[in-house]
């Protein structure tokens, strides 16, 4: 059994790019799932129970599924609910969006359960409004405590990427084993695949080992 | 003193109308009957502190006040005027009171200073200098103009508790409340927080305090009043409430606290 | 818009087989990973120095990379290395174990190392030996406190097997493309499997809270 390592190196200009359009939907989607994310958090934080309840559904619904049936599913239903063809680029922004908004919406809603009651009651008595309070008091502090759980989030979502493969999307997954598929060089191929996420992943995971602990909790 | 106690006390400004008015006040968690129809009358300028063993509904009673706990019946008023349902009336109404918190709850990500300044910058909107500039007057009062630019993890108990009084004046409130401010508290910072409420007493503002310190009871109120089970038992001034209780209950109480007179 | 469920009801048992295998496979990994974690997190506590940074530098690496990649590299590149090849359920075995296994392995090591070092302090002034001290006072208390981490292991080993269809494993996603694929419903087989899985993995995430609520004043020190 020969192998061939060259064709990594012949093919780096794919996989490079590859590479790029998993970073690229990683940072589209958080860019779009944390402010989905706070959303989700204030409706479920809300005295509207018709809020709350939406909100709950949609994250225990997401939480519950795997990403990949998600994903599936998504590119199967957009078409009939948009009468227009979306390129699967798309579809897989809408399933990655949907998924990690509701993670991030746990993520916000425990972050600001957890400051003390006792906390918001002294900005209410001062007579700020709940808004106030909310904005100058809770979500500063809360803010500390979601930060590390956001960025692990973060890198879980950039390895999540890897399934948007499945629909064709040509992130690194979906290239590497494209090339695969052209040049039978399997070992060759998939251990290139596997080293350029430990390339990009590496670095991410350590970096969110700081992150812990910089904004560690200190009681 | 007078030794007659049978000729009802004169209470503080009693001529003029009461500040705040508790009218058969009930308060339930579920079924738990936290005020049971309490009826009570503050005076301005009158210092009234609230005993009782735990759970009684001291502390209840005082969340009501400024409408951080609902009423399940009676009434609040201040002033005359009941307390009003929509959030945006009992925000005005919670700028005329100051609340002190036995857990101080000072914001940890501000400075001191910034604790003191921020009610008035963010529900007055007053200018940041003025803000700042009253709220350092304030800091000099209590005796910690020194820490102004301290956050609360590098200040003890009894100095974050003083700023948190500073924090409830800097609104200008007419009344200030204290939930049993000293009882989370070492023993030596107790008494630097209690010789500000006096001066603050002592200055004439009107303050209800919940508390388990007697002896700030017996010395700086106007009027004691001792509650169990969410009602009302006795209350009177502090010389009849700690020397001569009317009723068997306070006397049960206080023996149990050891107080001795 | 019509839709046909009939696909979904004409192939239940098709269906049956995919949902056992998925059970199966997220079991049998979530226990190996479990038990693979445990062996790993008490190497890297009380194993040789030498050990220490090849174990986090194999932790740090499953962060990195993602399930997908081991999954396939385990089936098809694997066995060019080793000449002899695996049975797709087998490989998936591997691949998960070895994948969720260094999450495990953080997860035990966070939770005997919560545990107030009082605790140690007291058993070995009662003279226990240190493996006593691990079986008898640390790993019980440990266990409590990482229920819902395991719950959590056992949630991730269930949706990890769907992406074990790229391997053609036989589990519920896999059955559910082939049927989508032959039908041409894929909204309805793909809403019914949705469901199904649902079904599974909210009674799962439910059921650790409450157990963790029931025994969790027995881990608190």
């Amino acid at each position: 059994m020969t192998f061939d390592w060259s064709v990594i190196w012949t093919h780096r200009q794919a996989l490079l790019e590859g590479a790029a359009l998993t970073v690229g939907l990683t940072v589209l989607t958080m860019l779009l799932a944390v402010p989905g994310g706070i959303m989700l958090a204030l409706m479920r934080l809300s005295s509207n129970r018709l809020l709350q309840s939406a909100s709950l559904g949609f994250v225990e619904f997401f939480r519950n599924l795997p990403l990949i049936l998600v994903i599936y599913w998504v590119f199967y239903v957009m078409p009939m609910a948009v009468e227009f063809q979306l390129s699967p680029l798309v579809t897989a922004l809408v399933a990655l969006v949907l998924n990690v908004s509701a993670y991030n919406a746990e993520t916000f809603r425990a972050g600001i359960n957890s400051i003390r009651k006792g906390q918001l009651e002294a900005a209410l008595a001062m007579g700020m409004s709940r808004r106030q309070a909310m904005f100058k008091v809770v979500i500063p502090q809360a803010g500390r405590r979601i930060l590390p759980v956001i960025a692990s989030t973060w890198v879980s979502l950039f390895k999540d990427t890897s399934l948007v493969s499945v629909i064709a999307v040509s992130e690194l997954a979906y290239t590497a084993m494209q090339i695969r598929a052209q040049t039978f060089r399997v070992l060759e191929m998939l251990t290139a695949m596997a080293v350029l996420y430990w390339l990009m992943g590496y670095p991410q995971a350590k970096l969110v080992d700081w992150i812990h602990r910089k904004y560690g909790v200190k009681e | 003193m007078n030794n007659d106690i049978t000729r009802a006390p004169a209470r503080k400004n009693a001529d003029q109308p009461p500040v705040l008015v508790y009218e058969e006040v009930r308060k339930l968690y579920g079924d738990f009957v936290a005020l049971d129809g309490v009826s009570l009358q503050v005076h301005k300028g009158e210092v009234m502190c609230l005993i009782g063993p735990s759970g009684s509904g001291k502390s209840t009673l005082l969340r009501c006040t400024n409408a951080l706990e609902t009423i399940n019946g009676g009434r609040v008023l201040i002033d005359g005027v009941p307390l009003p349902a929509q959030e945006s009336a009992v925000r005005k109404v919670r700028q005329r009171m100051g609340m002190v918190f036995q857990s101080f709850e000072l914001f940890p990500h501000k400075s001191a200073l910034d604790n003191v300044a921020m009610g008035p910058i963010t529900v007055l909107g007053m200018r940041e200098s003025e803000a700042k500039a009253r709220a350092m007057a304030l800091l000099e009062k209590v005796g910690l103009s020194a820490k102004a630019g301290n956050f609360p993890a590098n200040l003890s108990g009894g100095q974050q508790q003083r700023v948190a009084i500073a924090r409830a004046l800097a609104m200008e409130p007419e009344v200030m409340l204290f939930d049993e401010p000293t009882s989370a508290l070492d023993p030596e910072t107790v008494g630097e927080v209690l010789s500000v409420m006096q001066k603050l007493a002592q200055e004439g503002m009107t303050m209800i305090v919940v508390t388990h310190e007697m002896g700030f009871a017996r010395r700086v109120a106007d009027w004691v009043v001792v509650f169990e089970s969410g009602a009302i038992i006795e209350q009177g001034p502090p010389a009849q409430i700690f020397e001569h209780p009317t009723v068997e209950r306070t006397r049960d109480f206080l023996g149990h606290l050891g107080w001795n007179g | 818009m019509e839709f046909d469920f009939s696909p979904i009801a004409d192939n239940w048992r098709f269906f049956a087989s995919g949902l056992g295998v998925t059970v199966a496979l997220s079991l049998i990994s979530a226990v190996t990973s479990i038990l693979a974690g445990l062996a790993i997190a008490l190497l890297r506590l009380y194993g040789p120095g030498w050990l220490r940074p090849l174990l986090v530098f194999y932790i740090d690496s499953m962060r990195a990379i993602p399930v997908l990649v081991v999954l396939v590299w385990m089936y098809f590149a694997f066995p060019l290395l080793v000449g002899f090849t695996f049975a797709p359920f087998w490989a998936a075995v591997i691949a998960l174990t070895l994948h969720i296994a260094a999450y495990a392995a953080e997860v035990i090591r966070a939770g005997i190392e919560s545990i107030r070092p009082g605790q140690t302090r007291a058993a070995l002034a009662l003279g226990m030996s240190r493996a006593q001290l691990l079986r008898k006072v640390l790993l019980p208390q440990a266990t409590i406190r990482m229920l819902p981490a395991f719950g959590s292991i056992l949630t991730i080993a269930i949706k990890d097997t769907a992406i074990a269809t790229v391997i053609a494993v036989p589990e519920l996603m896999h059955r559910a493309e082939t049927v989508a694929g032959q039908s041409y419903r894929p909204v309805e087989v793909f809403t019914a499997v949705m469901v199904a899985y649902f079904a599974i993995l909210f009674p799962v995430t439910r059921g650790i809270d409450r157990l963790y609520h029931r025994v969790a004043h027995l881990g608190r020190s």
